[in-house]
């Protein structure tokens, strides 16, 4: 039998199909639903699917094409997690041989480990807080996909130009206090497409870029000339 | 009385049957870690979630980074896709416009949203693009069910589904208690369906 309650209940399948309702809301109305009569329970089911079938079929009318940047972006960032491909495994070591060669000593906050790489990228992509963020950077896109939770990020950059003779790119952890290198890529390290761990992000707010003389420098001395917020 | 259980529907005579099982497969190849079939689920789908998170976000900058994070949860989350349970489609736009919607809020909570997201009123999106993976007759006809809505039906719709909010802050910005804009709501989803279902 349906009560008020049952029936107030089953009013707000719709709102909750369409994602309308407060995270409060949403958490009081999945404990009535557990307590609820099976066949209350199964109508609210029934009804929130059929919504999301219907708003399915009308996503045709929002449709529109993304930038192709956004598939590159997209495909590279579950790259890693296909360590098992042969494919994927000898593109990984050819982009870290490259990085390596490229890294400055002082690069305190980065570390390139090609053979544990995909694990540790695994548990980034795991994280319940796994996040990206992408920007333009020097014609190319520089993307950050990291968790707070594991203190960790990788930097994928496509298609960005490589610095110029004599320069390299530094990366800067920036927090409150003063940037800290997150290593520099030099004209051989940036291949059109590159990779490279972020292992300690701390207080970070952000990621930045410059561009730096000879092997990079203790403080930024160029110009910030992208930037990617952390948060 | 209007009874609240959903009649049982051909949900699948709503999409194009060969574009749904293609979908099926695609995401079960997905959750066996298949990079091939995750490219061509893109390819098949991107228009789609990317043009409904910038319906919502209106920023293309943060409907970049939102579309990212939804084919990174889809590449995740794949295996839970369950087709006894509702049609790949359907699985992948709620969790596009879920994470639109959190987006939306998290921008609000963060004391942005008045100069995003401040419009009153959202416009249909008028920079639709031609899309070879939905079919302009499909596209008409769906066209054609919204606009059979009533004026405030599809106001509870553009606030709600594109706009972000909760039903009680609809109630709000319409002035008009609870319960009827959760019968709007109700009527609008009905009315959508039985439209879609009959054409």
């Amino acid at each position: 039998m349906t009560g008020p309650t049952e029936f107030e209940l089953l009013g707000l399948a719709t709102p909750y199909a369409l994602n309308a309702i407060s995270d409060t809301e949403h958490a009081a109305i999945d404990r009535q639903l557990a307590a609820a009569p099976a066949a209350v329970a199964q109508a609210f089911r029934d009804e929130v699917r059929a919504v999301r079938e219907t708003m399915a079929v009308i996503s045709a009318t929002t449709a529109a094409e993304p930038p192709a940047r956004l598939r590159t972006a997209v495909l590279t960032a579950v790259q890693p997690e296909i360590e098992r491909r042969s494919r994927w495994r000898t593109a990984l070591l050819a982009a870290a041989a490259a990085i390596v060669v490229g890294l400055a000593a002082f690069g305190a906050g980065i570390a390139l480990r090609p053979s544990s790489a995909p694990t540790m990228t695994e548990q980034i992509m795991a994280a319940p807080d796994v996040r990206t963020v992408s920007r333009q950077l020097a014609g190319g896109t520089a993307t950050v996909v990291f968790s707070r939770d594991m203190n960790a990020g990788v930097l994928v950059m496509n298609n960005v130009p490589p610095p110029s003779q004599g320069t390299v790119y530094q990366m800067w952890l920036l927090d409150d206090k003063r940037p800290i290198s997150a290593g520099t890529m030099n004209t051989a390290a940036v291949a059109p497409s590159t990779t490279a761990m972020l292992n300690k992000l701390g207080t970070s707010s952000a990621l930045a870029f410059t561009v730096e003389p000879g092997n990079g420098s203790p403080q930024p001395t160029g110009k910030i000339f992208a930037e990617l917020p952390l948060t | 009385m209007t009874t609240l259980v959903a009649e049982p529907i051909g949900y699948r005579s709503m999409t194009e049957p060969r574009r749904g099982s293609d979908l099926d497969a695609l995401l079960r190849r997905v959750a066996r870690r298949d990079a091939d079939a995750f490219a061509a689920l893109y390819d098949q789908t991107s228009s789609r979630v990317y043009g409904l998170v910038t319906r919502v976000l209106r920023d293309s900058g943060y409907s970049e980074e939102t579309t990212q994070e939804i084919y990174l949860e889809v590449w995740r989350t794949a295996e839970a896709y369950d087709s006894a349970r509702g049609s790949a489609l359907s699985w992948l736009m709620t969790i596009a416009h879920r994470r639109a919607v959190d987006r939306v809020r998290a921008e609000q909570a963060a004391g942005q949203r008045e100069s995003r997201y401040g419009a009153a009123t959202v416009d249909r999106a008028v920079d639709l693009v031609a899309d070879s993976a939905i079919a302009a007759d499909e596209r008409r006809r769906v066209a054609a069910c919204l606009d059979g809505l009533t004026d405030v039906q599809r106001q509870c719709i553009d606030l709600a589904y594109y706009g972000g909010l909760t039903y009680a802050e609809v109630s709000q910005r319409l002035s008009a208690n609870l319960s009827t804009i959760k019968s709007r709501m109700r009527d609008a989803l009905r009315g959508l369906r039985n439209c879609l279902g009959a054409s």
